[in-house]
């Protein structure tokens, strides 16, 4: 994969090297390729579906929980594996929105190319937005957020799923190896992937209501690195990094790496971690802290005990 | 409106999604340019085409108006 895709990919700018001064010092991917592994992998994400019918339906899953009946759904990059999910739950008017046309057109909602960090929808368009393993490869997640936020209905929820800090580290451990081995140096070829603290963080920071996150392991095994290469590519997802290197890797580079990843009995498992973020629009009907000083009981009272100041000592 | 009855350019887009869809960059509201099949937004100077139905709201594919 790395071979192959290193040579499509065009170099670098360095001016757009994160850690650099400017406006693009907090850039970390390059859209523009995202956006062309994605066009190119509207013809070839089918091959991959099972796994992106497993993750779809792993997060959708939360839908059971809820007793809400939705009508307006937007889908953001389901890859062909959730609008008709949200159509067969009965929701009346789904929205697919992708970065690339291509992989709009094929995603089974109404097509939309949109860019999630510059969201095209009017405030409260929705009462339900799901991201499926789709905002991965945004630069700006806390503003990507934050419109998401912004586009949903007052009490609409936010469903989404993305891969996690683990997610592929074996395989991120084994090119390091090799790399450093080959070149005495190593470039990032594997995607950075947010902690499940940060997940919560971001969601809270967004404006967010109820904000729930957790972590599912979803069990995936190869056969051969060469097939997991395979299908990083047929779903759009391979290497975007901006600081990526741009020259062509030494040729045995991913043989070196494929021999060092561990092989497990069910073959070679490249750790698919999923963090699940679910979150509301907020809403007056939802439960929330009170303010402080607003009780009207003493919680000594109900506790049947005697209050003693800050301080004080029991008996003293 | 003589513009009613011709095919539009691009492509036909749902009534639904264009009640809902703003400008990415401003958020502000979008005039449907049938003849030209653009979604037009004044404020920001920018016209985003359509393509085969398909309204393609990337501020890099957007025309720029003088």
């Amino acid at each position: 994969m790395a071979e192959s895709l290193t040579r499509l990919a065009a170099p670098a700018k360095r001016a757009h090297l994160p850690g650099m001064a400017g406006p693009d010092a907090m850039q970390v991917f390059d859209r523009r390729l995202v956006r062309r592994r994605r066009e190119r992998a509207a013809a070839t994400v089918e091959k991959v579906a099972p796994i992106l019918e497993d993750c779809a339906d792993r997060l959708l899953d939360r839908l059971d929980d809820t007793t809400r009946r939705f009508a307006r759904a937007l889908d953001l990059g389901g890859r062909g594996v959730v609008a008709p999910r949200l159509t067969a739950r009965g929701i009346p008017f789904v929205v697919s929105a992708d970065l690339a046309p291509s992989m709009a057109a094929r995603a089974g909602g109404l097509p939309v190319a949109a860019d999630e960090e510059f969201l095209p929808f009017a405030p409260g368009s929705f009462d339900l937005i799901v991201a499926s393993v789709s905002l991965h490869w945004v630069n700006d997640l806390p503003g990507a957020l934050l419109q998401i936020r912004r586009a949903l209905a007052p009490d609409g929820l936010f469903l989404a799923s993305l891969p996690g800090l683990g997610t592929l580290q074996p395989l991120r451990e084994a090119l390091a190896e090799a790399e450093t081995g080959l070149r005495g140096g190593i470039s990032p070829r594997v995607s950075p992937f947010p902690d499940l603290r940060d997940a919560a963080a971001l969601l809270q920071r967004a404006g967010f209501a109820l904000p729930v996150a957790d972590a599912e392991e979803v069990p995936v095994a190869y056969r051969s690195a060469l097939g997991l290469f395979a299908d990083l590519r047929a779903a759009g997802e391979t290497n975007a990094v901006l600081a990526r290197d741009g020259r062509i890797p030494p040729r045995a580079l991913l043989p070196m790496a494929a021999a060092a990843l561990p092989q497990g009995p069910e073959g070679m498992a490249p750790g698919l971690r999923l963090l699940m973020l679910t979150a509301w629009a907020p809403h007056e009907s939802q439960q929330k802290p009170a303010r402080p000083g607003s009780a009207t009981h003493r919680l000594a009272d109900a506790l049947g005990t005697v209050e003693r100041k800050a301080g004080e000592r029991p008996g003293g | 409106m003589s513009g009613e009855t011709g095919v539009a350019t691009g492509g036909l887009v749902d009534p639904r999604l264009l009640e809902i869809l703003v400008c990415p960059v401003t958020k502000g509201p979008l005039r449907y340019d049938r003849e030209r099949g653009e979604l037009v937004s004044e404020k920001a100077g920018l016209a985003y085409p359509i393509r085969d139905g398909i309204p393609v709201m990337l501020p890099e594919e957007a025309r720029k108006l003088d």
